[in-house]
């Protein structure tokens, strides 16, 4: 895994304390709240609608079983016992008192983490497939690039100030594990018809109050190129992109008032101005970055041992719980295992810090001390023997983290909404409890299969709602929570932002809707669809039918 | 958030953060921050408001707490009138800490 380098602890270690000072000028009045907000805000402490709230960054998602039992220690000492897992991968602690967030914060330096730019309008945590270095459906892992991505971002002084923030997220496999086509880059890493390993640039796509699903910016990039190219589309972006009003400033509405071809000319022009060979990384570099990457020592072992087939065979939670949270890896023998951080009594993407340790040793025991956080609000184990699937899973089961129930319509994305959110119209971590109790039958969630439901809390999007098989959306109007719903998003390689139904619903009306929606796609699901498949084969009109029936 | 002067309707309560610790208070009746908001000060009184106006104004300019302003109050229930100020009041509906201490 990557450690930083002598350079990357001296930024953090001054920048924390620099954030010590800035605080201890706060209290002591030195400083007014205008002029330490956004310093603040840097440092990912935001004021939620009860209290602070800290985003500490977890860059391309990967983690180390220390780092981890460091943000279960954070989570103990200086909150309420748990932490949250958000859609871009990051830990958020909803209760931290402004004078612990210095010693929050030199805690995570010590473990080489921090809370630098998951805030503000500057280039943000980069984010990853979950299943990098593990999954044999990519090209190569795509973490040293995002790596080179952190390293370029971290403290750029041209873009720190951007028209709004920046999020750009990356993967190396076909399947889209990361939501690319929902970033303000989204990069792929492909093959020419050479062959030559390079990068496929997607540009503008975006949720929030206008979603819009991004464009390919370049189909082939050469990898020494990359930062050079970046710098370009973000200049671009820097110069035209609009300041003057927050709801058009994200570079999706320049893209789209520009024109991909108009703005392609224009980050094309741009580029030829760049001397590329500045600020190429050398493939020297690039293979000192990847080295650390490199894939742990992989014994030589079969595909399917005795110990997994007997299991499979005998238990039967265990064996629905592999059957549905385990996917195959690239070294035979091996197994990615997904922990679900939905079970029905915590709000998803909630984790103890009980839990935290937990995973944290199982990681050490079964997957080389490393784990990831997903968009999708869950945890992976990327590299588990498939000989100790059992073990782990009677161990997953000790401290509530079996649930079986990964892609599943009970696997919901969810923001924290009007429950902890100053942002929020409506509640939505209550939706989702609700929907997983009426959906608990873990036979019937088999039967439905494949189904992805997300909720928001207001327009935002955080709960990525506009890409939901169903999506949801919580709004209010005077002083009564509804919900908008909308269906045929999507959030794969083939992303599609849904579409809304009609007049919303109200809590009750919601469940019920939901559950005609179901038995009506059941009934009329041919061989081997998915709600998503059948949706998109007889269109919105019979659903809508049964929703508002 | 400045503090707001206010142009509501109704009864009126001063609401802020905490610098501190973050957490959600209104002024009470002898104008000092409480956390519990059942003994807040809600109030049609001109007099009064202008006090809890002055009072927020010395408050973050001496920073005990920051984003101070005015919320409406239901004459009949005193409850916040906003839904989003009648969540401030109740609190998280569901917050997993909860869960942990009762365990
Ligand atoms: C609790 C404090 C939060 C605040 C104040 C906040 C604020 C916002 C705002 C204002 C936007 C729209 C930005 C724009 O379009 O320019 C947004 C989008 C987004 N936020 Fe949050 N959010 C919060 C929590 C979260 C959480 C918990 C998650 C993950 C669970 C999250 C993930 C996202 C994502 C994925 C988007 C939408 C995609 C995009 O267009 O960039 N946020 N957030
Ligand atoms: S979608 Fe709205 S309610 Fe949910 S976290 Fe984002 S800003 Fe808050």
């Amino acid at each position: 895994m990557y450690r930083y380098d002598e350079f990357d602890a001296q930024l953090v270690a001054e920048r924390t304390k620099q954030f010590r000072g800035q605080v201890e000028r706060r209290l002591a009045g030195r400083l007014s709240e205008n002029e330490f907000r956004p310093l603040r805000l840097m440092n990912g402490l935001y004021l939620q609608l009860h209290a602070y709230m800290l985003r500490v960054a977890i860059p391309y998602g990967t983690l180390s079983s220390e780092q981890f039992r460091m943000l279960a220690h954070l989570a103990e000492k200086y909150d309420r016992g748990y932490g949250h897992v958000t859609t871009r991968q990051n830990m958020q602690y909803n209760w931290p008192k402004l004078p612990d967030v210095p010693d929050m914060l030199d805690d995570l330096a010590s473990v080489q983490m921090h809370a630098i730019q998951t805030s503000g309008n500057c280039i943000r945590n980069v984010t990853c497939d979950p299943y990098a270095g593990a999954t044999a459906e990519e090209i190569e892992d795509p973490r040293p690039m995002a790596e080179l991505i952190r390293q370029w971002s971290t403290l750029h002084p041209e873009f720190s100030f951007l028209p709004r923030k920046f999020k750009i997220a990356v993967t190396a496999a076909e399947k889209d594990r990361a939501l690319i086509k929902a970033h303000d880059i989204g990069i792929q890493i492909v093959k020419n018809d050479a062959g030559e390993v390079g990068y496929k640039i997607i540009v503008g796509g975006g949720l929030g109050r206008t979603p819009i699903i991004g464009q390919t910016l370049r189909e082939y990039l050469p990898k020494s190129e990359l930062l050079a190219y970046l710098t370009a589309a973000l200049r671009v972006y820097n110069r035209y992109g609009r300041r003057d009003n927050k709801y058009k400033a994200r570079i999706k509405i320049l893209v789209q008032e520009t024109g991909i071809e108009a703005f392609r000319e224009q980050v094309e022009a741009e580029y030829a101005t760049i001397d590329i060979s500045d600020i190429a990384v050398s493939d020297a570099e690039r293979e000192r970055i990847t080295s650390y990457f490199a894939s742990p020592d992989f014994e030589k072992l079969d595909n399917d041992p005795a110990e997994l087939t007997e299991a499979l065979g005998n238990n039967n939670a265990f064996s629905l719980w592999a059957k549905n949270n385990v996917a195959d890896h690239k070294a035979d023998g091996y197994a990615i295992v997904n922990i679900s951080l939905k079970p029905k009594e915590l709000a998803p993407g909630d984790i103890t810090a009980e839990q935290m340790r937990a995973t944290a040793d199982l990681a050490d025991k079964y997957s080389f001390g490393e784990l990831r956080t997903t968009h999708q609000q869950n945890l992976v184990l990327p590299h588990v023997k498939q000989a100790d699937l059992p073990a782990l899973f009677a161990a997953l089961e000790k401290v509530g983290l079996a649930t079986d129930n990964i892609n599943l319509i009970t696997d919901i994305i969810c923001c924290p909404g009007m429950d902890f959110c100053a942002l929020a119209t409506a509640r939505s971590i209550p939706i989702s409890q609700a929907i997983a109790e009426r959906f608990a039958d873990p036979e019937r969630q088999r039967l439905i299969g494949e189904m992805q439901i997300k909720i928001s809390g207001c327009i935002n999007a955080c709960g990525h709602h506009h890409v939901g098989h169903i999506g949801i959306l919580g709004l209010e109007k005077a002083g009564v929570e509804f919900y908008q719903v909308k269906l045929g998003g999507d959030a794969s390689e083939d992303a599609a932002i849904g579409k809304v139904t009609g007049p919303g619903f109200s809590e009750e009306e919601l469940l019920d809707g939901i559950e005609n929606i179901v038995e009506l796609y059941l009934v009329r699901r041919e061989e081997g669809e998915r709600f998503l498949d059948t949706y998109k084969r007889i269109g919105m009109a019979p659903f809508k039918e049964v929703l508002y029936a | 958030m400045s503090s707001l002067k206010h142009k509501g309707k109704g009864p009126q309560a001063m609401t802020a953060n905490e610098l501190r610790d973050g957490y959600s208070v209104w002024l009470d009746e002898n104008l000092d921050w409480t956390r519990d908001y059942s003994k807040s000060l809600r109030t049609e009184d001109q007099d009064l408001i202008d006090r809890m106006q002055l009072k927020a104004e010395t408050d973050e300019a001496k920073n005990i707490v920051v984003g101070t302003y005015f919320i409406d109050i239901e004459s009949d229930t005193g409850k916040p009138a906003r839904y989003r100020e009648k969540f401030r009041v109740a609190g998280p509906s569901y917050d997993t800490a909860d869960l942990l201490e009762t365990k």
